[in-house]
């Protein structure tokens, strides 16, 4: 506990975190159903799904501050099941901040080293180093009720990092600030994990944070990991329907119908193209995939499909539209004139057509 | 004041709202300041009934300063009651408030525990009185402060333990975790964290506590002897068989809210903020 920065830096201590069929039952009640994951030393991994799936309880399982009904936890090399937070080496970020109130943001930040009886020296350069990098030197004799919203977040942060932890844990840090702020605090972090290298594992519910920060995405639902992949991996190959429909902004159009003729033919009405067709579907019920960003428009040879809504941004155009009664939401670079009623022809990129087994909601493995 | 002047939609009800307002402050006050008045008659006067009066000090020099007066004693007796009991009646509720509302206990033992704190609460304390002055004596502690202040502070957790058990309530759970997490065992949490916290709940269920136990009269009369008497029971003891010595009485009353008119101007803004806010944001 007492190395400084410079020592830590130097050491070669790996803080690899390792989650073993790790499961939570309050009461009768089973929240997380058996999860593993492996987090690499330095690591940006962020837990991402629906509220109420289970991230928070595995983060505070992590943290030691909720107790774990089955599995293992390690930390570096160490099982940590049985530890209270304060020996695990972890530092977490609320995301209701849990500043202390009646102390002042130095205070805050150096509170930690304080219990650790790090000298009253020590702790001073070492909070004025975090300050430095969090940009919260002019602040650090208020108390947290003359921060802004994003002040505050900030102090969070800088009370993790004086501490220097081999693990960062994060509970939807951002979820309170102004969309602006959020965009902002998100290249903070991100750039700040690239600085620091420690190991990190956030949690929030918003995909489009979990891809823009994260080194890899665990995506949970109701307790159990759906998929764990790079955020592009995620995005271009998509293991099931649920992942499917959570990764990417709009979501993907995932539509109901069979594989006849090599063509995809929709429940609602509406022939799809194909590259290919797997293995054995011929004549099969699937789900046909495709993300609304992977249509061209105005494809001579294209679907005809009916306008229902444009709504421009300035650099695209989002156009929902109805090809029978399958509803199609679709973004193209190009400005969409077509007014609504009106017909335009549209075509799926068929190389970045995803296709699921209705049954199973697995994605299909093709030859392409 | 000025602001409810400002909000006035005429004056004529400025008017009636003060006039409603004076009306309740006399009726609080004048049986105050008429105590304390009596305090500086003689006897006769106050018998007679006269209206107008030349105010005398010997009620006050001899309730104080007589030889055969004890009031400084009394005074003695009840600050050190008053005190100790009140520091151990908020200090026991206090941790008893963090371990029901913290210590992840089943919810029925909380709510049976609260529900039984509020029916104790209800008996009378003179009911009590009998049966504690008899432990008391066989465990020796009759005539003992401790055993005043034990009472007491028995007579007042129930009330402590509400009032603490929503000022602790009222502490984000996060900032618990958070301290945890810096490496704050439960006793550096409770002294560091959650205290400074509550501070202003904590003061204002002290000052609460503290006079009951000042004016509390039926146990004290149980429990103590001429030594170890409180204000009350002095006040008391002004009513004898043959005469009722009315002007000491009242004089010895008027000393006895000194404490209390300190304590609630020192302490007002934090009562009103403790009982008001919740302690916390
Ligand atoms: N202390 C608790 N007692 C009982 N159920 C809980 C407790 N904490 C969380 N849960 C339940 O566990 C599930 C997962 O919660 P949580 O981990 O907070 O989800 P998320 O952070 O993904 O939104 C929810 O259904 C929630 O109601
Ligand atoms: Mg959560």
């Amino acid at each position: 506990m007492r190395r400084t920065v410079e020592q830590f830096r130097g050491s070669t201590a790996m803080a690899q975190v390792t989650i073993r069929n790790v499961k939570k039952s309050f009461g009768a009640v089973d929240v997380i159903h058996g999860v593993s994951i492996d987090i690499k030393d330095g690591e940006f991994v962020i837990l991402v799904g629906p509220s109420g799936c289970g991230k928070s309880t595995l983060l505070r399982m992590i943290a030691g501050l909720e107790q774990i009904s089955a599995g293992d936890i390690e930390i570096g090399s160490r099982v940590v099941n049985d530890l209270p937070p304060k020996e695990r080496d972890i530092a977490m970020v609320f995301q209701n901040y849990a500043l202390y109130p009646h102390m002042t943001v130095a205070d805050n930040m150096g509170f930690s080293l304080k219990l650790a009886r790090v000298s009253k020296d020590e702790i001073k350069t070492r909070v004025a180093r975090a300050a430095e990098i969090l940009g919260l030197q002019p602040l650090l004799e208020r108390y947290p009720r003359q921060l802004s919203g994003g002040q505050r977040q900030r102090v969070a942060m800088g009370r993790a990092i004086v501490r220097d932890p081999q693990v960062f844990l994060f509970d939807e840090p951002l979820s309170n600030l102004d969309a602006k702020l959020r965009v902002a605090m998100r290249t903070e972090i991100k750039e700040l994990h690239q600085r620091l290298k420690t190991t990190t594992i956030y949690v929030t519910h918003d995909q489009i944070e979990a891809m823009t920060m994260a080194d890899k995405i665990v995506v949970m639902r109701d307790g159990v990991v759906e998929q764990v992949g790079a955020p592009l991996d995620l995005y271009d190959r998509p293991e099931n329907l649920f992942v499917a429909g959570f990764i990417g902004s709009p979501s993907m159009n995932l539509i109901k119908g069979k594989i006849e003729g090599g063509k995809f033919q929709a429940d609602g009405g509406g022939v799809f193209p194909l590259a290919s067709v797997p293995a054995g579907y011929e004549g099969k019920r699937v789900i046909y995939g495709t993300r609304p960003e992977h249509f061209v428009f105005g494809a001579p040879d294209g679907i005809e499909a009916k306008v229902v809504v444009v709504e421009p941004t300035g650099s695209e155009s989002m156009v929902l539209s109805r090809v029978g009664t399958t509803e199609l939401t679709t973004v193209f670079r190009e400005r969409v004139m077509a007014r609504p009623g009106e017909t335009i022809r549209i075509s799926p990129d068929t190389r970045l057509v995803h296709l699921f087994d209705e049954a199973s909601g697995k994605r299909i493995v093709s030859a392409h | 004041m000025s602001r409810a002047l400002a909000l006035k939609p005429g004056t004529g009800t400025a008017l009636v709202r003060h006039i409603i307002l004076f009306i309740v402050a006399a009726i609080t006050l004048v049986p105050v300041i008429w105590v304390a008045a009596a305090g500086f008659r003689t006897q006769i006067s106050l018998l007679i009934g006269e209206f107008l009066f030349t105010p005398v000090m010997t009620n006050f020099t001899e309730v104080l300063f007589s030889k055969t007066s004890d009031f400084l004693l009394n005074y003695r007796n009840s600050l050190i009651v008053g005190i100790a009991s009140t520091i151990l009646c908020v200090g026991t509720a206090t941790l008893a408030a963090w371990s029901l509302n913290r210590m992840d206990w089943p919810k029925w033992v909380v709510h049976v525990f609260l529900a039984w704190a509020l029916v104790f609460h209800m008996i009378p304390s003179i009911a009590l009185a009998g049966a504690w002055f008899g432990m008391m004596r066989t465990i020796g502690l009759d005539n003992s402060f401790l055993g005043l202040i034990l009472a007491h502070a028995v007579l007042n957790l129930p009330m402590a333990l509400w009032l603490m058990a929503v000022f602790v309530r009222d502490v984000p759970v996060e900032l618990v975790e958070a301290a945890r997490i810096d490496g704050a065992g439960t006793p550096t949490i409770l002294g560091q964290v959650v205290l400074p916290i509550i501070a202003p709940g904590l003061a204002a269920t002290s000052v609460l506590t503290f006079l009951f136990s000042w004016n509390e009269f039926a146990v004290a009369l149980t429990l103590t002897m001429k030594q170890t008497a409180t204000v009350p029971v002095a006040i008391a003891k002004f009513a004898q068989d043959y005469e009722i010595q009315y002007t000491q009485m009242a004089a010895s009353a008027a000393l006895s809210i000194l404490p209390a008119l300190v304590l609630l101007l020192v302490a007002q803004r934090f009562i009103v903020k403790g009982l008001t806010n919740g302690a916390v944001k």
